[in-house]
């Protein structure tokens, strides 16, 4: 199971290592046509493309920025609220496997969310910042539900004499 | 696998870098001659006015450029010492 579960993990960072390249590229080329896109605004004389421009490029600044700083430090926070040891026996080697699966393909979604809004953004879409910031959201909550229901799920079906997690034992009382 | 994705996505990028670096200096070009020739039909004609926003949109273009070329390359080296390692 350990096996499987670091060739899926090796996978994950490969995948990992190609998104964070492509989203720097993409972000150059962003940040490249929106300095096109200024210029011709300029040489045409239409402010509102200068403004536009101006803006875009932040933007996708601000993005990139979110990507490489934010995401990793997010997914940090929400691996760390996994319990340690959530189970005895099998289901410890499970819950750790499934625990660190979680959290790269959390890590992988926020980063891919990251990646569409940069390049809707360099087209000039509307309305990305906010997709990928719920879909980042999302994956939080989730692994933060997670966090919480694998110890509860274990000790329901009688398979850890084990007590609760003292967070986990606060919510249930 | 994805590092061969991501070779055919830089490829891709190169080419759309190269392509619009020789846009952005062919559109500047354009538009500082337009704006040399608002500036001469500004000063043959007494319009001080038209000869001073020339001159401000040519510097605004000159700026533009150097931004392009000088800052947005600076940014790519920074955000490339920026990439975090896989965090899981």
């Amino acid at each position: 199971m350990s096996g499987t579960g670091d060739l899926l993990l090796n996978l994950f960072r490969d995948a990992w290592g190609a998104l964070v390249g492509a989203l720097v590229a993409f972000a150059l080329l962003a940040l490249l046509s929106q300095t096109l896109k200024s210029a011709s605004g300029m040489a045409l004389g239409a402010q509102d493309w200068v403004r536009d421009a101006v803006a875009g490029g932040i933007g996708v600044l601000a993005l990139t920025l979110f990507a490489l700083l934010g995401v990793p430090a997010l997914v940090e926070a929400a691996n760390a609220s996994f319990p340690n040891s959530a189970g005895c026996g099998p289901i410890t080697e499970l819950g750790s496997l499934a625990v660190r699966l979680l959290g790269g393909l959390g890590a992988l979604r926020m980063l891919k969310a990251t990646v569409t809004a940069v390049m809707s953004a360099a087209v000039g879409g509307q309305g990305s910042l906010s997709a990928a910031l719920l879909e980042a959201g999302e994956v939080v909550l989730g692994m933060v539900v997670a966090s919480i229901a694998v110890p509860i799920a274990i000790h329901f079906f009688g398979l850890c004499s084990d007590p609760l997690p003292p967070g986990v034992a606060c919510l249930i009382n | 696998m994805f590092n061969t994705a991501l070779e055919a996505i830089q490829t891709i990028a190169r080419d759309a870098w190269g392509f619009m670096a020789g846009l952005l200096v062919v559109v500047a070009l354009l538009g500082g001659l337009f704006y040399s020739l608002q500036g001469t039909a500004g000063a043959a004609f007494g319009g001080s006015k038209m000869a001073g926003n020339a001159i401000l949109g040519v510097i605004g273009l000159v700026i533009l450029v150097m931004f392009a070329f000088l800052v947005i390359p600076e940014l790519g080296t920074m955000l490339q010492n920026l990439k975090p390692g896989a965090p899981f």
